[in-house]
């Protein structure tokens, strides 16, 4: 696999616990030199308020609810983030239309590229 | 509220007719009153199609008063007046030209707003010409909650397979990277789908919305051949509590690991080992706690794993991380320990 996301500190947000495994995986053979992961909007924020990160990638449905307030805490520091859902219809608020979306299930390589295109050109 | 305005004599004239063919038409005018369809009858010489009828129906369906009704131009009740798309409908069914009934919404005179089926008939004179539309109005308020709740349903069905899909994709992926055996790599597989299907049906059978923690862990243990046949194998103890359905599925998965991991080198894998699965809350003042230990004994001698399986990391890290918990796998010689505290599962279950 290509090592594309080498050096760079990564956010994974997805409450589902055998998803997160396969994406903390994937992130780690891509190269990331740290993957954060998180399954609640709690977790998220509270690593988002300690912690700096290049990128991220964003489950839309937390435990059924909107995870749009991490979305936020998001752009409020600049962190570039991809959204990751289960369902095949636009369902994401209007202000976040310009934001990449990953449909699941994905492959690997989808969600290494959709990060790297969020990551500045080395 | 619609503003009243002196009536013209063609609407006087118009009602009165009304009034004629009340007296010629004795039986279908009286079922026209008391029929539960909502139906008016307009002036189709006049602009605006005025009200010259309305029967007891539709002004309990709209809340307006007759008086308040008759000579109001037909699109008085529109909840939307400028509603290009509406006001196309309406005409096409004035028109005669539409196929199927037009679903408008309207608003009552309290301003609440409900969804109606039309239906326009012309009524002619002797020589054909249009005088008067007879129109009718169904309620579909019922139908589309129906329809909203049917739509939620299937979106609701649509997210659970595609993460569904994406959670076998995450078992066929570990299970690789865990073993290389082939037939190491399909048990691994198919013993985690079919647990993924049991936690499916548990939660099926009760409609999505809970699930008991006991019947978590009888299902989990089930294919395990432990929880009928050899009762005295595994001794579940504790007072009986809701699970969300992703809780359920969770500890679902991770009380299967731990079947699994008991039966290749724990207190399944001789004839004498036994497990006890117990559990109670833990309060303080500010949050319960649910604390499950899950206890083997008489099993061969334990020794602690050279590395991490498929199994322990499922519920050493996955279990921990998605229900905001502690969870410690012991290898005690005497047998595994492991010991789950979570917060209390939400009470909207167990009130």
């Amino acid at each position: 696999m290509n090592k594309s996301l080498s050096g760079y500190r990564i956010l994974v947000v997805e409450d589902e616990m055998m998803n997160l495994a396969m994406l903390e995986d994937i992130l780690v053979d891509a190269g990331c030199q740290s993957v954060a992961v998180a399954a609640t909007i709690d977790q998220a924020m509270a690593l988002i308020d300690g912690r700096v990160f290049d990128a991220a990638m964003l489950d839309i449905k937390l435990k059924g609810k909107n995870s749009y307030a991490v979305a936020d805490a998001l752009a409020a520091r600049g962190v570039p983030f991809v959204f990751a859902t289960g369902n095949s219809v636009r369902d994401i608020g209007e202000r976040y239309e310009n934001r990449p979306v990953l449909r699941k299930p994905f492959k690997a390589e989808r969600l290494v590229e959709a990060l790297t295109a969020l990551l500045p050109r080395r | 509220m619609p503003e009243r305005t002196d009536k013209s004599n063609n609407q006087k004239d118009a009602e009165s007719n009304v009034q004629g063919f009340q007296e010629k038409l004795g039986p279908f005018v009286v079922a026209a009153e008391t029929t539960r369809m909502a139906m008016v009858f307009t002036d189709a010489r006049e602009a605006g199609n005025p009200i010259i009828f309305a029967n007891d129906s539709f002004l309990s369906l709209t809340g307006y008063a007759r008086e308040e009704v008759l000579g109001q131009p037909f699109n008085f009740m529109m909840a939307h007046a400028a509603d290009a798309i509406a006001l196309a409908q309406i005409e096409t069914e004035f028109e005669g030209s539409s196929k199927v009934a037009s679903e408008i919404r309207y608003r009552r005179k309290n301003g609440s707003a409900f969804w109606s089926a039309l239906f326009v008939s012309p009524v002619r004179d002797e020589n054909g010409h249009i005088v008067q539309y007879f129109a009718s109005l169904v309620d579909l308020t019922t139908h589309k909650e129906e329809e909203t709740q049917a739509r939620r349903l299937i979106d609701e069905l649509n997210h659970r397979v595609k993460n569904t899909l994406s959670t076998v994709q995450s078992i066929v992926r570990q299970a690789l990277r865990f073993y290389t055996d082939p037939k190491d790599i399909r048990d691994a597989i198919e013993s985690r789908l079919l647990a993924l299907s049991r936690s499916h049906d548990l939660l099926a059978r009760e409609n999505w919305k809970s699930a008991s923690l006991r019947d978590v862990i009888d299902d989990a243990l089930e294919p395990f051949n432990v929880t009928d046949g050899r009762a005295r194998r595994v001794v579940i103890k504790g007072e009986d509590i809701r699970l969300s359905p992703q809780t359920a599925l969770a500890l679902g998965i991770g009380f299967n690991e731990l079947a699994t991991n008991a039966v290749k080198y724990g207190a399944f894998s001789n004839e004498a080992g036994s497990v006890l699965v117990e559990w109670k809350t833990v309060s303080s003042p500010e949050k319960s706690r649910l604390r499950l230990h899950w206890q083997e004994k008489n099993g061969p001698p334990v020794l602690r794993p050279s590395r991490k399986g498929f199994g322990s990391r499922m519920i050493e890290q996955g279990l921990a991380r998605e229900l905001e918990g502690s969870v410690d796998i012991d290898y005690r010689s005497k047998g595994v320990v492991c010991t789950i505290i979570i917060p209390m599962p939400q009470s909207d279950f167990n009130e």
